[in-house]
């Protein structure tokens, strides 16, 4: 499978993102673009004003906050990883689950109650004991 | 009399049709089939309503009566079917503009969290693992396509039943089971709610799943297969908010007695297959036989 320019922007965001999350503790008060391209744009050979316009865009689509800071803007994450994460499987779980959307993830797991769990268990136990014999037999 | 009989057949494929044969759930051993059958019964009712309206008028105009004299007849027949038409048309935009406005958004946010596992070209680059502790997998459907799994997956589960949840995934995106989905899930919104057949979206998300169980037992057993969906299922620990969820565990169950073929109603899969077959193209066949008939005899 090609990989596309929208792959590529996705890895830098996503680049982007982790180096602002292990950043917050060090620099509570935000990363600039100089700061983000020191980290993350040298190494890969990009230009300081891309890492300026990607982050521009983040900003634009709220995954990260900005704020002034003389003449540069000051970046912070907008939510913590955590934040993201349970978001990413509530909306997972949640949201696309629901009954009309239930449709747009299949989905492997399924959850349910302790009993029921129990007689999940026994059914396997059986298909197991099944499957054995089948082997020996 | 073909009127009445398309009519008939409508109500029917539309009604107590769907509700019937989601209580079969012997099919459920032959789930291509039965798939087939579904989405053969949905067509053959979508059609049968199209075409009542245009059966109908020979009888009410005469066939060899000139059209321009009959204006009125014409128009009432030509806005039933397009009322329909346009109520389908308006429900795939708005289920197909729903569900790809969902799986970006999520493609995103997995994106933005997850590291790609495999280098572009390889097998696993759509693959992405989330950090957390909850075994789940699940597929995005789409152009660019993803494979999640969350580091809890790989956590607690042995390869062999890894494998048994990739080849699932795999199968979902490989026979684009998103579009079938997606196609009854219009045709179901499609209809007014009262009419709708809850039973039957759930019969046919259960087929899906248990095709794509059958492919991971080709790829690794039933033995693995089947522990892969417990161990899924038992080895969640719910983040809050999750509890709420619908169709679960017995869900979970009725897949593990369905991972083999076997008899379907009695019959061996092949001939059973051979006439629900059968069924599905008459079914599709009837409501256009019909028209013709309207037309040629009236």
């Amino acid at each position: 499978m090609a990989s596309n320019p929208p792959t590529r922007l996705g890895d830098l965001e996503r680049a982007v993102m982790e180096h602002l999350w292990v950043s917050t503790e060090a620099h509570p008060e935000g990363l600039t673009v100089r700061d983000v391209h020191d980290a993350i744009g040298v190494t890969r050979g990009l230009a300081y004003t891309t890492l300026m316009t990607v982050l521009d865009r983040m900003a634009k689509k709220q995954l990260v906050t900005r704020e002034r800071d003389g003449r540069a803007w000051r970046y912070l994450p907008a939510s913590s990883r955590d934040e993201l994460t349970s978001e990413a499987l509530h909306h997972t779980l949640g949201e696309l689950a629901g009954s009309q959307r239930r449709s747009a993830l299949l989905r492997f797991l399924d959850q349910s109650t302790p009993e029921e769990l129990d007689e999940l268990r026994a059914a396997l136990a059986d298909l197991e004991q099944r499957e054995g014999t089948h082997q020996t037999g | 009399m073909v009127i009445a009989a398309l009519l008939t057949l409508t109500i029917a494929l539309a009604w107590p049709v769907p509700r019937l044969m989601a209580g079969m759930t012997t099919f459920r051993r032959a789930p291509r089939a039965a798939l087939v059958v579904w989405q053969s019964t949905t067509v053959g009712a979508v059609l049968a309503a199209l075409f009542a309206a245009p059966a109908a008028l020979p009888y009410v105009i005469g066939p060899t009566a000139a059209l321009a004299d009959n204006a009125t007849q014409i128009a009432v027949a030509v806005a039933v079917s397009g009322l329909i038409a346009g109520r389908l048309i308006v429900s795939g935009h708005r289920v197909g503009t729903r569900l790809r406005a969902h799986r970006r958004r999520h493609r995103r946010l997995v994106d933005l969290l997850a590291v790609p596992v495999g280098a572009d070209g390889s097998h696993a680059a759509h693959m992405r693992v989330i950090e957390h502790p909850t075994p789940t997998a699940y597929c995005v459907p789409g152009m660019r396509r993803r494979v999640v799994l969350t580091q809890g997956t790989l956590d607690s589960l042995p390869e062999d039943q890894l494998v048994a949840v990739l080849a699932h995934e795999r199968a979902h995106l490989r026979a684009r089971h998103d579009l079938i989905l997606e196609f009854f899930t219009v045709i179901h919104e499609a209809v007014p709610s009262w009419f709708r057949c809850e039973m039957a979206m759930h019969e046919v998300k259960l087929l899906i799943e248990v095709l794509a169980d059958r492919a991971a037992v080709r790829a690794t057993g039933v033995v693995s297969t089947a522990r892969a969906i417990v161990g899924m299922a038992t080895g969640a620990v719910k983040p809050e908010g999750m509890l709420a969820m619908g169709e679960s565990p017995s869900a979970a169950r009725l897949r593990l007695e369905l991972l083999q073929p076997g008899p379907v109603a009695g019959l061996p899969a092949g001939v059973a297959a051979t006439v629900m077959y059968l069924f599905a193209t008459s079914v599709v066949i009837m409501p256009v036989a019909l028209l013709v008939v309207a037309w040629a005899t009236a």
